[in-house]
């Protein structure tokens, strides 16, 4: 009788020490990329990233995934167009990977290598800024990544034969939940 | 003598017209006419000689820069049915396997290209050590602890790319930008006809400038037919809504499109009436006005996805 009241005390705890590490989950994001073009200034906003953190031994491997058709930019044809060029149908998901220490989030701010998968490509951006607001047990964090078309090999799309700039900076705002 | 002359006019615009005519309605097609339709196929291994499956295959034209995909079956086969002769750049990509990328394979239009293809192992990584990234604080790591995108709950179908549906935005893409530059190229001889309008209507006799208006309003139509044929012939992307500048674009498509049917058919009136040194009158006093609303309607067309509104 003890020892299966001991496999059942067993079976109860032993998940919950081993998920002591903890994770993050994305609660809600706004990622906006900005284009400029000698006629106009555009911008493509997504509320579609997916994310997570999973924390071990002090280190959380974050996680964000957001599908490249989900930009918005308020006209289906330009929306169109980006997805061309940017292989949106053959490279449907974007995705940054970072490690942060656990203690990041009690900082202010940030610097954090970025690993960007988009259009068939690997991108890294060293010490990216970010701004951390930590209220109500939720983690809000803001910033930009300077991005560029030639970090992933993207021929600039153009309108009425001007092509845009090369760089597309995305910003991100995020809030942050742990689990 | 005076009616043999313009008898003999009314034959040369006829004859212009009757030019004009044929030539856009044969443009397109002679557009799309090739010397012949090639085929490019083979086989993907790896350096077993094992057959790569899933790999996508990508044909660029060195030509006009237009992109085809193909994704390699079970036994490592791919081929492309169709393709116009020419020198083409091939890409071959698949997961675990380094891209090969060969520069330039011609396809002729009598002979089936062959060309398979080993694709190695990737080189070593040049990511950083995990002593190396122990440097880099907060380096993005390769640990069995990171989570991964079906740990997001996205599917393999939503991670997966379509070859087919980007081979779909790639001719697109191409159609459009030809619709862009030959709209461009049209607004050119469209101001020219407008402005030779002035002197070719109202109490004005001479025949040559009403030629010169005719020929640059033939020239505009011409070349109006072939933007608006690239336009419709352009593929639709299924499940995709018209929002934004575009509808504008549309929606003058649906006035202009019409006007420069009729605006022709009315000059062609108006100027067998002048030539017979008659007023223009009837239906044929339309041209002026249609003309009018016709180029107001292409340029805000053209305006619209240039100025942000």
């Amino acid at each position: 009788m003890n020892k299966k009241i001991l496999i059942a005390f067993l079976l109860v705890t032993l998940p919950s020490f081993a998920g002591a590490d903890g994770q993050w989950i994305l609660q809600e994001s706004t990622l906006t990329y900005h284009v400029s073009h000698p006629l106009h200034q555009s911008e493509g906003v997504s509320h579609a990233a997916k994310g997570k953190g999973v924390c071990h031994a002090g280190q959380c491997e974050f996680l964000i995934a957001v599908p490249v058709k989900s930009f918005d930019s308020g006209d289906s044809n330009r929306d169109l167009h980006m997805l061309q060029v940017t292989r949106g149908a053959e490279f449907p998901i974007v995705t940054v990977r970072t490690r942060l220490p656990e203690s990041a989030a009690a900082s202010a701010t940030i610097n954090t290598d970025l690993e960007v998968q988009f259009a068939g490509q690997t991108a890294q951006y060293k010490q990216v800024p970010f701004k951390l607001e930590t209220r109500g047990g939720e983690t809000h964090l803001t910033g930009t990544i300077p991005a560029t078309l030639a970090d992933f090999k993207i021929d600039p799309p153009s309108l009425l034969t001007m092509p845009v700039k090369n760089e597309i900076p995305v910003r991100v705002d995020m809030t942050w939940r742990p689990q | 003598m005076l009616r043999k002359i313009f008898r003999r006019r009314h034959s040369g615009v006829a004859g212009l017209v009757l030019l004009v005519c044929l030539s856009v309605t044969f443009a397109p097609f002679l557009m799309g006419q090739t010397a012949g339709i090639g085929t490019l196929t083979g086989r993907v291994i790896d350096a077993s000689g094992n057959a790569v499956a899933n790999a996508i295959v990508t044909a660029t034209s060195v030509d006009n820069g237009q992109t085809r995909s193909a994704t390699t079956a079970t036994d490592g086969a791919y081929k492309f049915d169709g393709l116009p002769p020419g020198n083409y750049r091939l890409k071959f990509e698949a997961s675990g396997f380094k891209t090969l990328e060969i520069p330039s394979v011609t396809v002729s239009g009598t002979e089936t290209a062959v060309l398979d293809e080993k694709l190695d192992a990737p080189e070593p990584t040049t990511k950083p050590t995990p002593a190396q990234q122990d440097n880099l604080p907060n380096a993005p790591s390769s640990s069995t602890t990171a989570p991964s995108l079906s740990d997001l709950g996205l599917s393999p179908e939503q991670t997966q790319g379509n070859p087919q549906e980007q081979a779909l935005l790639d001719k697109r893409t191409h159609m459009l930008k030809i619709h862009q530059r030959m709209g461009l190229i049209t607004t050119i001889p469209l101001i020219a006809t407008v402005v030779t309008s002035l002197n070719a209507g109202g109490k004005n006799t001479s025949t040559t400038s009403r030629d010169l208006h005719t020929a640059l309003g033939g020239l505009t139509g011409d070349l109006y037919f072939i933007t608006a044929y690239y336009a419709i012939r352009a593929p639709r992307v299924p499940g995709t809504e018209t929002r934004g500048p575009i509808r504008f674009h549309k929606v003058m498509a649906w006035i202009h499109g019409p006007g420069m049917i009729a605006t022709p058919i009315l000059g062609i009136m108006a100027f067998d009436q002048k030539n017979k040194g008659e007023r223009v009158h009837g239906i044929a006093q339309a041209h002026g006005p249609v003309a009018i609303v016709t180029a107001g309607a292409f340029g805000a067309a053209l305006l619209s996805v240039s100025v942000k509104f």
